[in-house]
């Protein structure tokens, strides 16, 4: 470049101007960084130039974007291992020192590596983040011997930093991004291993934490217990466990302060026991408190593998640790809203117990009196020798009933009780179906009966007796809701959108089949409808009125949801809505 | 002939009841709700001897409510309280405020028809003294 065009560039603001500009406006961090390159070229009068990328983890230089003559695909696709030595390129040793290089006389340069025949002189800066750390080299070389000077240089320099600039507003984006899907994935968490997971994945690979573990603070036995990882620890998940105060982690957990440490094995702190990653190559450490409500509820932290090139430093910076934090304080705000869903589901069923108790005594109580009542005359007949035959059959016969009674509510009580004791397997929906409806359905009735079973339905995971119940409820309830005749539906599908909006808000992104049973009876009032699945509601005179509690409860457990959708008057609607997915019949799954 | 009634939303308690009841030779009526029991109370005449009502029908404190009606329809008509086992308050509250006494329901080992024909024939007994008494003082207020 001559020096009128170099002053022009200088005289003219509209350069800087349009590369600013662009540095802020665009979305892509591919034209940003090509825009300048070529730029670069151009102002600084080079043949070619190119512009190289640090890879952190291998100590690599990538070649990523070339501008000017004689570039070849083989040229393109190369990557340029890092190195201060000499002999072993120019840009590799500026991407080691993180200073500017300038070759006026490639021939006799003791860096210099050739690569294109017509190149005599070459002038490279590195890209510098606000950590000091070198993002990537900027290069660009000339045909004519001592080609850059000092204005070239600063020039260069300060496309370099442009180009710094726009990698630290794209590496923003990406965390905010991370962050954005973070928040996303605990909307609505419920309580899945799965979500968990997913936020360490998305945590460790937009934002650059090569290892990423959960650890959770079990109230019973008040040590921090692993609870998801994506490294090494991944098969050690609900075993691996540090003692509060024990560890790095431990005392993360002890003092509810962030841990940040670049070496950590020689840490007095340290105890090594769960790493992710072998002691020797665990370059950098942080840890930060997940804070609750009512306390801290664990601990979650990220390792870095010890660098292996000694000018990319791997030590965790500040913004790492306000990520860190960040996603710490989204994580608690959710398991924090689990635990009180837990408590509430408790606190239910507890009111529930209580009900169900008092209600029992009470029906049991006046069974028992009437019983006496009978066994008090029957005493009295004997005594005063006035037992006739038919008195004697008539009282019998009362006080059988009286018994068959009181164990009917017996058996309801048990299987309220147990309702939610389930015993996993993997089933076959379809069948346990088909043989519910066989048992249920009477042989000779007035009723059609029309079964429509989808083709390949998933198998799910579920207690096959317990189900098997609620579907014999069910069938049942039609039957003997429509004594003269009409038709019972019996359907199996995948559960579609309509009727997935009857689950729960936490669980409506997953995966569920359902079974309907549909009947032309009487229907379920209006006025009924919120009280169907209450205990001891009934409008039958048999036994409690627990059988749709009972069924409602085996559903709940299941992780799935039963409703009515009906119209009064034409005919009850029943869909049962139970979950698939492959992860779904592991043996430790909670029994409520 | 006595007349007594009978208050529970249990048909076979009722029943159980009354056929205890009528084999002392009482004459028994019956009522499945607390508000069919203090319809009776109120419109059959002459008034009952004794009411015998379930502590817990519509409401936890239907006993009580029916202990006022009997209370206000005749003042000398004896109650006693049916409850369940070990849930006595609201029934010592109805002995409080008048009622004669109450009977468990399961009291284990016990016999409690035979508990309750007792207390009847009691119940009846004070009836009995308190018109007695209620006579003599009209008779000695009339002398003077």
């Amino acid at each position: 470049m001559n020096s009128d065009e170099y002053n022009g560039i200088i005289a003219d603001p509209a350069f800087f101007a349009g590369i600013s500009r662009l540095v802020v406006t665009s979305d892509s961090i591919d034209e940003v960084l090509q825009t300048i390159l070529e730029h670069s070229v151009r102002v600084c009068g080079a043949v070619r130039g190119f512009l190289a990328i640090v890879d952190h983890d291998r100590g690599e230089l990538d070649v990523r974007y070339t501008a000017g003559e004689g570039w070849s695909e083989e040229k393109r696709l190369d990557r340029l291992k890092v190195s201060e030595e000499t002999g072993r390129g120019i840009t590799s040793h500026v991407a080691a020192t993180g200073k500017l290089y300038n070759a006026e006389c490639v021939d006799n340069d003791p860096y210099y590596i050739k690569s294109f025949d017509d190149v005599r002189s070459e002038l490279a800066v590195p890209l510098i983040d606000s950590h000091k750390r070198t993002r990537g080299v900027l290069n660009v070389e000339s045909s004519k011997l001592s080609a850059f000077g000092a204005d070239e240089e600063r020039l260069a320099s300060a496309l370099a930093d442009f180009a710094a600039i726009a990698l630290k507003i794209s590496r923003h984006r990406q965390r905010e991004k991370a962050l954005v899907q973070i928040g996303k994935e605990l909307h609505g968490f419920t309580d899945s291993q799965v979500i968990l997971q997913k936020v360490l994945d998305v945590a460790a690979e937009a934002l650059k934490f090569e290892d990423c573990s959960l650890f959770l603070i079990d109230r019973a036995t008040d040590k921090l217990v692993l609870r998801a990882s994506r490294g090494a620890l991944k098969t050690r998940i609900g075993q691996a466990s540090y003692d509060i105060g024990e560890g790095l982690t431990g005392w993360t957990a002890k003092q509810a302060a962030a841990v940040r440490v670049s070496d950590p094995s020689s840490d007095p702190r340290w105890a090594g026991r769960f790493q992710e990653l072998p002691t020797k190559d665990v370059g950098a450490y942080m840890a930060v408190p997940i804070q609750g409500r009512s306390g801290l509820i664990g601990v979650l932290r990220v390792q870095r593998k010890k660098s292996p090139y000694k000018w990319f430093p791997n030590d965790f910076t500040d913004d790492d640790e306000r990520i860190l934090t960040t996603i710490a304080g989204q994580l608690a705000v959710a398991l924090d809203n689990v635990r009180l869903m837990d408590q509430l589901v408790k606190t239910e069923r507890l009111a529930a117990w209580g009900e169900m108790s008092a209600r029992s005594a009470h029906m049991i109580g006046n069974r028992v009196f009437a019983i006496k009542g009978d066994v008090n005359e029957l005493e009295y007949m004997i005594q005063s020798n006035s037992l006739g035959e038919g008195e004697a059959r008539k009282l019998t016969e009362s006080i059988k009933n009286g018994i068959f009674l009181l164990e009917e509510i017996l058996n309801e009580f048990r299987e309220f009780v147990k309702a939610t004791q389930l015993d996993l397997e993997e089933v076959d929906l379809n069948e346990m179906v088909r043989e519910a409806v066989e048992e249920g359905f009477p042989k000779r009735s007035q009723t059609r009966l029309n079964l429509k079973l989808a083709e390949k339905l998933p198998r799910i995971c579920a207690d096959p007796k317990k189900l098997k119940r609620c579907f014999c409820e069910l069938m049942e309830n039609s039957v003997n809701f429509q004594p003269d005749g009409g038709e019972i539906s019996v359907t199996t599908s995948i559960a579609d959108a309509r009727s997935k909006k009857w689950l729960k808000p936490g669980q409506q992104a997953g995966r569920y089949v359902q079974v309907r049973f549909e009947d032309n009876g009487p229907g379920i009032r209006q006025e009924n409808k919120p009280k169907i699945f209450n205990p001891f509601f009934t409008s039958r005179a048999k036994g409690m009125g627990l059988g749709l509690s009972i069924v409602k409860g085996i559903i709940d457990a299941h992780e799935g949801t039963i409703f009515e959708s009906g119209t009064p008057g034409k005919g009850a609607k029943f869909t049962i809505l139970l979950p698939y997915e492959e992860s779904v019949c592991k043996s430790d799954r909670k029994r409520k | 002939m006595c007349r007594i009634l009978v208050i529970d939303d249990e048909e076979a308690v009722r029943n159980a009841v009354k056929r205890r009841l009528e084999r002392d030779g009482y004459k028994v009526d019956t009522a499945e709700t607390q508000a069919a029991g203090i319809e009776a109370i109120q419109t059959k005449r002459p008034p009952y001897d004794v009411v015998v009502t379930d502590m817990v029908m519509e409401s936890p404190t239907s006993g009580l409510e029916v202990l006022q009606a009997a209370l206000s329809s005749d003042i000398f008509t004896e109650l006693i309280v049916l409850t369940a086992y070990g849930n006595v308050a609201n029934a010592v509250e109805c002995m409080k405020r008048g009622a004669f006494d109450y009977v468990e329901k399961n009291i284990p080992g016990v016999d409690v028809f035979e508990l309750l024909s007792m207390k009847l024939q009691q119940a009846l007994e004070r009836r009995k003294a308190s018109l007695v008494t209620l006579r003599r003082i009209e008779q000695y207020t009339k002398g003077k």
